[in-house]
């Protein structure tokens, strides 16, 4: 087959040009002005700026200044590791990098997030690289979380990955199936983590079984056996993290919600990437003490919290001003997406085993795998739907209905109809694609949401009540 | 193209229908048949189980009114055709399921299905996505539980000897279905794409018994015919495909599908079967887990390769066609592959993606058709 030729566009690669804007993120101050916040956006190109502009806003900066350091320092251990010979290993979000960071020769690297910071950070958003794996024949249904990443790897001039661990199977076809084709396409290995689609004991185990068999592989791909002392460090970051997490979970509880609609999105970055390392703690720290600070002083952006909502699975990722600050400032909290489902738990540190146990239960416990992966997909994501409607007092549920999900678009209308009758909430079906402007734009989306709110949401007798005393919040 | 005798005939007209003659004779004795999809679900249990196994198909069912509330435009609609069967009355003389996980689709499909229909009897194999040790151990337990949900609810005994012999009744017509494969597939083919795609449709629609006899009649008839007027010889890959007017049609236009890798037709009996093993159960575990030629299988994509290479080079084709329903991911992946592979060998190809049962769409492909063999023929 004829090459395909490469565009002067896609020569230069996502990877790379996204570690160049986290070189100017790096040099920034923890605190920054607004002034200088301006100076900085007159800098830079419009779909930079837009970010930007949705990360800096004062009520987040402090936590997105802190989450920018923390993928700054990612994207450079990762190129440093590349350089010294360590083997740097790609994987999706529904893996757990602590495993991959336990090891001193290897790091781990998140396709859907570098597709994120892609689409949000670069101008063009990613989309030429997209238009490549198009050009390649790879069907426009697949998932653009990912392919724009991986479209940017088959152009062959970005960071190659050493390796590919695909925890797709079971939960995802289409994650699944585009991170094997990378790997035959690159000629890398692809190491499978399956989640068997089997809650029972025996499933369980199942499972168990595969994680110790991946620490195996890769222990002898890496070609450096793990090591119980370093595990351990890793798993006391991960509980450390496990904490603040949870704590950041519990402020969402509050009416109106203290936490800034973007930390969503901030709290499982830091799960997805830097799980593990003293960088996830310390960003989740900042974002633990920003919402405990708007807390104590009711701070919302709104004069009223209108609508709770819970969104169904993922959210929209090209433009976090249109959609989170947008809602935020007109009083619809995004208390959090599926993907913040990753029910982080202490994992006792006592022997190797209790620690990879414990990582196994948390790789079960990703998003994705713990919904799709479970023996019934509609019934044990129903059961997370319930779980954040309940638990965090939503009054309705946004689905963003990204395209190439189709294991989720197969059982939503089982969620919208069992969601109504065992939880009372209403369920608004989007239809987008998370990753790309193309299909749905933003204000198709904030209409849409607005009609929601002001037909639906607010029509329907609510169980959320205003907390006394608290201030309207400028910015 | 070339003439039809008897049991062909028969056979096309039982293939046309869903319920077809020998499904209705069965249910008028007061027997059960359970419904099924993938190619990963060994039959043989159920049929050891004294029940029909009936693979679920669509035929080309255009409709998918009901089933579209249910799932999404985002589904494949062979799914959503499928559903639109289970719901609208047509799969009523199933008397219980077997979910498998094969696709995304599927599952959701299944869950459907059963969330509006509430089969009494609705089992889910599961089938691992990988083939190593710790899988197949996995795979032989679920083998276990799945003979023993369908024992306990029909109350039936299912002894090894009768899954003995019922295995050895499938392994003869997969014997005689490759003998079909060798006239297909021969320098003078005997029979047509379409024809070939009828056979073995009906072949998981009847009881082994019945099809065996078919088989035969359908071998004899047609071992010394040598089809004609043909521009190329092709091979049919991809995606669930039990459409015998979407073959016929590219036959239509000269291109004879001589033969194929899909899930409906070879993928669905090429199987090396294993000897040695003592255990009925555990034998079938590994022949349908090692033989599992589909891409919802992740680390075996080379196998699958090879196995269309193989019949690329045995059937002598002058090019292949791609195909899968919009939104399979498996298979839209992995026509990517497969189609640089087949380009590096040499083998011209068409990659077609279409609507399931889309009759609109037919003439889009057929002209994509013509256009490919004006390249190749």
């Amino acid at each position: 087959m004829p090459a395909i030729k490469l565009e002067p566009s896609v020569k230069q690669g996502l990877f790379q040009r996204v570690t160049s804007v986290f070189e100017v993120i790096n040099l920034l101050p923890d605190e920054l002005s607004d002034e200088e916040v301006e100076g900085l956006t007159l800098l830079l190109p419009c779909d930079v700026v837009n970010t930007l502009n949705a990360l800096f806003v004062p009520r987040a900066r402090r936590a997105s200044i802190s989450f920018g350091k923390m993928l700054g320092r990612w994207l450079e251990e990762a190129r440093r590791a590349k350089e010294e010979g360590r083997k740097v290993i790609l994987v999706p979000f529904n893996f757990i990098p602590e495993l991959v960071h336990a090891f001193g020769g290897a790091f781990p690297l998140t396709s859907e997030i570098l597709t994120t910071l892609g689409v949000a950070l670069l101008e063009g958003q990613g989309e030429r690289y997209w238009d490549y794996a198009m050009g390649l024949g790879i069907p426009d249904h697949i998932c653009s979380s990912s392919t724009i990443e991986l479209g940017s790897m088959l152009a062959g001039e970005d960071f190659k990955a050493d390796a590919i661990i695909s925890s797709g199977p079971g939960g995802c076809d289409a994650n699944a199936k585009i991170h094997e084709f990378v790997a035959h396409y690159l000629g890398i290995p692809q190491f499978i983590l399956e989640k068997p689609v089997d809650d029972s004991p025996r499933g369980k185990e199942q499972y168990r079984r595969y994680v110790y068999r991946l620490v195996e592989e890769l222990e002898e791909f890496i070609g450096e056996k793990l090591d119980e002392d370093r595990l351990r460090s890793v798993i006391e970051n991960c509980n450390r993290a496990t904490e603040l997490y949870l704590e950041l979970w519990e402020m969402r509880k509050n009416i109106p919600c203290p936490v800034p609609n973007l930390f969503s999105f901030f709290s499982y970055g830091c799960r997805f990437t830097m799980w593990g390392r003293p960088e996830a703690v310390d960003c989740l720290q900042a974002m633990v003490d920003v919402s405990r600070e708007r807390l104590e002083a009711g701070a919302y952006p709104a004069d009223k919290e209108i609508a709770r909502c819970g969104w169904l699975y993922t959210g929209y990722y090209f433009d976090f001003i249109g959609l989170h600050n947008w809602m935020e400032e007109r009083g619809y909290s995004y208390l959090c997406d599926m993907l913040n489902l990753c029910f982080p738990q202490p994992i006792s540190t006592e022997s190797k085993e209790s620690m990879l146990d414990g990582l196994a239960l948390a790789a079960a416990n990703m998003p994705m795998t713990h919904q799709m992966g479970g023996d019934s997909m509609s019934l044990s994501w129903l059961d997370d739907a319930i779980y954040i409607v309940k638990d965090l007092n939503a009054n309705c549920a946004i689905f963003s209905g990204h395209h190439a999900c189709k294991q989720s678009w197969s059982v939503v209308s089982i969620i919208r109809s069992e969601l109504m009758k065992q939880a009372g909430v209403p369920v608004l079906c989007l239809q987008g694609d998370s990753w790309s402007r193309t299909i749905t734009p933003m204000s198709v989306i904030q209409r849409e949401l607005d009609q929601f709110v002001k037909n639906v949401v607010t029509k329907k007798k609510k169980r959320v009540r205003p907390r006394k005393g608290r201030a309207r919040e400028e910015g | 193209m070339g003439p039809r005798g008897k049991a062909m005939e028969e056979v096309i007209r039982q293939s046309e229908m869903i319920e077809n003659d020998y499904v209705k004779k069965w249910k008028s004795e007061g027997k059960k048949v359970l419904g099924y999809t993938c190619v990963m679900t060994p039959a043989e249990v159920i049929e050891a189980a004294g029940l029909l196994p009936y693979r679920i198909r669509a035929l080309g069912n255009p409709h998918t009114e009901m089933a579209d509330a249910h799932l999404s435009r985002f589904n494949c609609s062979f799914c959503r055709s499928c559903l639109q069967l289970g719901l609208d009355g047509t799969y009523e003389f199933l008397d219980g399921l077997i979910e498998s996980n094969g696709c995304d689709h599927l599952r959701g499909m299944f869950e459907n299905w059963q969330y509006v229909k509430e089969f009494d009897f609705f089992h889910y194999l599961k089938v691992p996505h990988i083939m190593t040790r710790d899988a197949m151990e996995y795979f032989e337990g679920e083998m276990e539980l799945y003979r023993k949900a369908i024992g306990e609810y029909f109350e039936v005994e299912i002894t090894d000897r009768e899954l003995l012999r019922v295995m050895e009744e499938y392994s003869l017509i997969r014997d005689k279905l490759r003998v079909l494969y060798e006239i297909r597939e021969g320098e003078n083919p005997g029979m047509t794409g379409a024809e070939a795609l009828a056979v073995i449709l009906l072949g998981s629609a009847v009881p082994a018994g019945v099809f065996l006899d078919l088989l035969d009649r359908v071998i004899e008839e047609r071992r010394d015919t040598d089809i004609s007027g043909y521009r190329a010889r092709l091979i049919l890959c991809g995606a669930a495909t039990d459409e015998v007017d979407f073959i016929r049609e590219i036959e239509s236009v000269g291109g004879l599908v001589v033969t194929d890798a899909l899930c409906y037709g070879s993928r669905a009996f090429w199987t090396v079967e294993r000897g040695g093993e003592e255990d009925p159960l555990k034998a079938l575990a590994h022949m349908y887990l090692e033989n599992l030629l589909c891409p919802r299988m992740f680390d075996d994509y080379y196998s699958r390769r090879d196995y269309v290479l193989a019949a690329v080079s045995r059937a002598n084709v002058d090019g292949a066609i791609l195909v899968h329903n919009k939104f399979c991911d498996v298979h839209g992946v992995d026509n990517v592959q497969l189609r640089m592979d087949l380009e590096k060998n040499d083998i011209p190809v068409l990659q077609l993606e279409k609507e399931y049962g889309a009759k609109a769409d037919l003439g889009r492909i057929k002209t994509r058709v013509q256009a490919f063999l004006e390249k190749i023929g």
